[in-house]
């Protein structure tokens, strides 16, 4: 099955929005310092703006304007939500992992392998 | 809040940042920067919001969105977006491959108008470009003078010593003066064994060095001559002479054992400078020698009456130059009283070079000439691109239908055409620069000039670089409106073909092409006719199998010795002497007096000291009276020309008296008119005088087939003499063709680009013929069909391109007339221009034409019908 394609930073940024978004705290900030905090990566405003613009061109993330504060001046927030669509992709390739994972954690037997290999021989 | 981020960080982001993303970026960063300034501290803060700010410099952000009325579902990607630009690239370079054959005409017409436009182009530049490299060129003025009167009247270019010194001294505008003049007092110049007869040498003041921009580049600027016997030499004859040493200081013999300390040195003289110079000598020198003899009283400061002197002025920036030509003449009349015919002219130094000093055109008839010729081949070149072009379009319009109809955008398809051009253009380009490079050596050679191609010469590319795009922006504009113009639906049920006003437009094209080559040809026909003319005229004299040479000193006075040795020779069949050369007699006086002239009248006649075997030596007619008889009696005596007798009104001239300089004497006879000069000019008055000790040039008459040993004997005289000088010598037909060289050279020039002006037509002629012929394949199957003949398909297919040919003569026949009428004015002994030249040239256009476009007729109509409709 082809989906759209979903870098990794691209994934971490879904992921944090799906779940920021519960509390409503899915925008730009919250979301870098987030990812920094879980991840302990120097991540940049700019950075995440770039990345939810590519998600929401992909369709992944949707978004609507929200209450302003004092701290931004008296502007609004955009708060990000992620789509059906998004979600769909998020467990697409969280079933592509454990498939891996398992295949890892219950590695195939000596005897298949050298069935495997003998046509290589 | 007391922490602010900062100002110009926010300014910054408002000028770059899309609009529509403003309040959420800006809010981020704010809540950003306040958390920073909680945990990081304030400097770091405002530091992280900087980088911040600048993190949003990216196309992705800066983007502004379609306006919300194109935001549809099939909104066209931008004209100029990077995956449309390889677009067009992408199908501008299939359509030209596709195309090969129209490519190709295009291409090659393109190319060679170009090259051949640029490189005249290239010429012109060069001519106006003349002595504007002097800093101070817009205040230097040179100084010339009005001379004669009533049909005598003339400029003279060099002007007497000492109005330079006193015109510095008493008119304040003037702030410095230059003079330079001819040196034929030192011509050989040796530095140990190196000896070197110099040509290009002058007498000048040490000004020129500080007024014009050649200043000195090693030697003492303050004092270029710091006596009569210093040197200032370029750059190139100090290597000629003293290789890698060190210029300065060294000493130079010239003739007399004349010591010449090289005092300076300069850069050579640039190409585009009016004024041209190897060697500078100190002008005191020249006063020294002229006036050293007793010359009554006569020195550099008084002596008004020797004209041998350029004479520039470097003026005050707003002098008025009338007012200064005025008070110059006072200054001269006061000192000559009897100069009343005298009235000067300042020049401005730039139009030196183009304009005689009255202001009336020298050079500048041609510049403009071959200027408009370039800009024709230019426009021919154009025409021929806008036709192939507009007429394919035809065939193409379903293609810019489906264009549109899958949602191209006009300026989108603007951009196609125009890549498409403008691909074309590049490669024509590139063939254009390897052609000129190419045809550079034959072309200076033509054309006498040393252009060269050079990367660090601006102004070249410059030129270069504004004409190719002069020639893509008239190209290829009206091609793309018209094409991206096309209406979709119309197109498609091919209704494109019948609009009207486009046609006509390529009709025009066609006869503007043609009326230019027209022009070009009979313009060829007259110049070539006017050529023949002048040098086949009758000169009055017999000039055939003569060679000269001219006498130094020692061989001059023993004359009757080296006559007598050569006479001996085989191959010799006469010798004789004159003072001057008889193509171009060069010298005038109006130093004369006869019976009956007219107070404050002046005649200017050419003086020439003549042996008494001159006159039949060259076969020349007297009208009246005798010839010298070599008697010492006969140095009183003159023999006059007929113009100078018609001028002076002298009526049975014979043993009336006559006056030249200080010598007073007697007419004895009335030589017929004979043509001393390009026949540009009239016959003006002459006068022979007999001064055996006078007569520098030698003239050797051989018989045809004995020539070789008639000049080997020459030399062996020669070397007798002056052993230290090359030996050179000119038969008189060559130096004759000489004076007809820059006529010739327009004449060749003429022809070429007649010639490359019709290849060029011919070629966009061509395209068309095979366009129609395309266009018109269903109709001529129809036609043969039901019975139409070949020749009858032929004449349909030819007979508008006739038509068109037609009206292009007859509109180019009035204006070829006009032009030439113009050329002809400059010759005072020319052809009148026959009708039958221009039919002839309209009819070579027509042949030209005909079998340019029958060749596609002829293959159109011998097409079997079945092959032509089977595609319906």
């Amino acid at each position: 099955m082809k989906r759209t394609y979903l870098g990794e930073f691209e994934e971490i940024v879904l992921l944090t929005v799906a779940v920021l978004e519960v509390e409503r705290q899915a925008y730009g900030v919250a979301i870098t310092h987030e990812i920094i905090e879980q991840t302990g990566r120097s991540v940049r405003l700019n950075q995440i703006h770039a990345a939810l613009e590519r998600l929401e061109e992909k369709g992944m993330v949707k978004s609507e304007m929200g209450e302003p504060t004092a701290e931004r001046g008296g502007r609004r927030k955009r708060l990000f939500s992620v789509t059906g669509y998004g979600r769909l992709t998020l467990q697409d390739i969280q079933e592509v992992r454990v498939s891996f994972w398992n295949r890892i954690l219950h590695p195939v037997k000596p005897v298949e392998t050298q069935q495997l290999a003998s046509p290589l021989g | 809040m007391q922490h602010k981020p900062p100002q110009y960080a926010d300014r910054l982001l408002r000028l770059f940042l899309a609009p529509h993303r403003r309040e959420e970026v800006l809010g981020d960063l704010h809540e950003e920067f306040a958390w920073q300034v909680r945990n990081a501290g304030k400097r770091r803060a405002r530091w992280r919001y900087w980088l911040d700010v600048l993190g949003f410099l990216k196309p992705w952000a800066i983007r502004r969105p379609e306006h919300e009325e194109n935001r549809t579902v099939f909104s066209t990607t931008n004209f100029l977006s990077p995956a449309m630009l390889r677009n067009y690239f992408r199908t501008a370079w299939r359509n030209l491959l596709k195309n090969r054959f129209y490519s190709l005409i295009n291409m090659s017409g393109l190319t060679i108008g170009l090259a051949v436009g640029i490189l005249i182009l290239l010429w012109v530049q060069d001519e106006l470009s003349f002595d504007r490299f002097h800093q101070q060129a817009s205040q230097i003025y040179k100084l010339e003078n009005w001379a004669g009167t009533g049909s005598s009247r003339q400029i003279w270019t060099s002007t007497v010593a000492p109005i330079a010194e006193m015109g510095k001294q008493e008119l304040p505008d003037i702030r410095e003066a230059v003079r330079t003049s001819y040196n034929g007092m030192y011509n050989l110049f040796k530095y140990k064994d190196k000896s070197i007869v110099e040509e290009n040498t002058m007498f000048t003041d040490p000004t020129l060095f500080s007024v014009f921009d050649f200043p000195l580049i090693a030697g003492n600027s303050a004092s270029p001559f710091p006596d009569d016997h210093s040197i200032v030499l370029t750059e190139t004859t100090a290597k000629r002479y003293f290789g890698d040493e060190n210029p300065i200081g060294k000493v130079l013999v010239s003739d007399e054992n004349t010591a010449f300390k090289v005092s300076g040195i300069i850069r050579d003289m640039p190409e585009n400078s009016s004024m041209q110079a190897d060697i500078m000598l100190p002008l005191s020198l020249m006063f020294t020698r002229t006036y050293q003899a007793n010359t009554g009283g006569k020195n550099q400061h008084n002596d008004f009456s020797q004209f041998n002197y350029n004479t520039y002025f470097l003026l005050q920036p707003n002098a008025s130059v009338a007012a200064l030509t005025d008070k110059l003449r006072t200054i001269h009349l006061r000192n000559k009283p009897d100069d009343t015919d005298l009235t000067y002219l300042l020049q401005p130094l730039p139009d030196i070079h183009l304009y005689h000093a009255d202001g009336t055109e020298a050079g500048i008839g041609s510049v403009r000439m071959f200027g408009i010729i370039a800009l024709l081949i230019l426009t021919i070149a154009c025409i021929n691109y806008v036709n192939l072009s507009t007429a394919r379009a035809m065939l193409r319009s379903k293609e810019v239908s489906m264009r549109k109809i899958v949602g191209a955008a006009r300026e989108q398809l603007f951009m196609q055409f125009v890549v498409e051009t403008g691909l074309l253009f590049f490669v024509a380009t590139i063939l254009a620069l390897s052609l000129m490079y190419a045809l550079l050596p034959v072309f200076n050679q033509l054309s006498g000039k040393h252009l060269v191609l050079t990367l660090s010469n601006i102004r070249i590319w410059e030129l270069i670089g504004l004409t190719i795009f002069g020639t893509l922006l008239a190209s290829s504009i009206y091609p793309a409106i018209l094409l991206s113009s096309f209406d979709p639906l119309k197109a498609l049920k091919g209704k494109i073909s019948s609009r009207v006003s486009e046609a006509l437009f390529r009709k025009i094209l066609v006869v503007v092409q043609f009326s230019v080559s027209v022009i070009l040809i009979a313009s060829t026909f007259i110049i070539s006719n006017q050529l023949h003319y002048i040098q086949s005229k009758e000169l009055g004299y017999d000039k055939a199998h003569v060679f000269g040479l001219f006498m130094r000193d020692n061989m001059a006075k023993h004359f009757e010795a080296v006559k007598a040795s050569l006479l001996n020779q085989p191959g010799v069949a006469a010798v004789t002497r004159a003072s001057a050369n008889i193509i171009r007699l060069e010298g005038q006086s109006g130093d004369n007096e006869w019976d009956g002239k007219e107070k404050g009248e002046t005649m200017f006649v050419r003086p020439v000291a003549i042996d008494k075997d001159f006159i039949p030596f060259f076969k020349m007619q007297l009208t009246e009276g005798r010839n010298f008889a070599g008697t010492p009696a006969d140095s009183l005596h003159f023999i006059l020309n007929e113009t100078a007798v018609k001028r002076a009104r002298i009526k049975n001239p014979i043993g009336k008296s006559f006056r030249l300089w200080n010598r007073r004497g007697t007419i004895v006879g009335v030589v017929k008119d004979f043509h001393f000069a390009s026949m540009r000019q009239k016959i003006e008055p002459a006068v022979f005088f007999y001064q055996p000790g006078d007569m520098r040039s030698l003239y050797v008459k051989t018989t045809s087939n004995n020539a070789q040993q008639a000049i080997a004997a020459a030399e062996n005289v020669y070397k007798q003499y002056n052993a230290d000088y090359a030996f050179t010598y000119t038969f008189l037909d060559a130096s004759f063709d000489n004076l007809y060289k820059s006529e010739r050279q327009t004449g060749l020039l003429f022809n070429i680009f007649a010639g490359i002006a019709i290849l060029i037509s011919c070629l966009g002629l061509f395209g068309l013929a095979t366009y129609t012929a395309q266009v018109r394949t269903r109709e001529i199957g129809v036609r043969k069909v039901l019975g139409s003949s070949i020749s009858g398909i032929i004449q349909l297919l030819v007979k508008d391109f006739v038509k068109l040919v037609v009206i292009a003569i007859v509109i180019a026949v009035p204006v070829a007339w006009y032009s030439m009428s113009q050329w002809l004015e400059a010759f005072a002994y020319r052809i009148t221009i026959e009708w039958w030249i221009f039919a002839l040239s309209g009819l070579l256009a027509l042949s030209i034409a005909l079998i340019t476009i029958s060749v596609q007729s002829i293959k159109a109509a011998l097409m079997n019908p079945v092959k032509s409709l089977r595609p319906e």
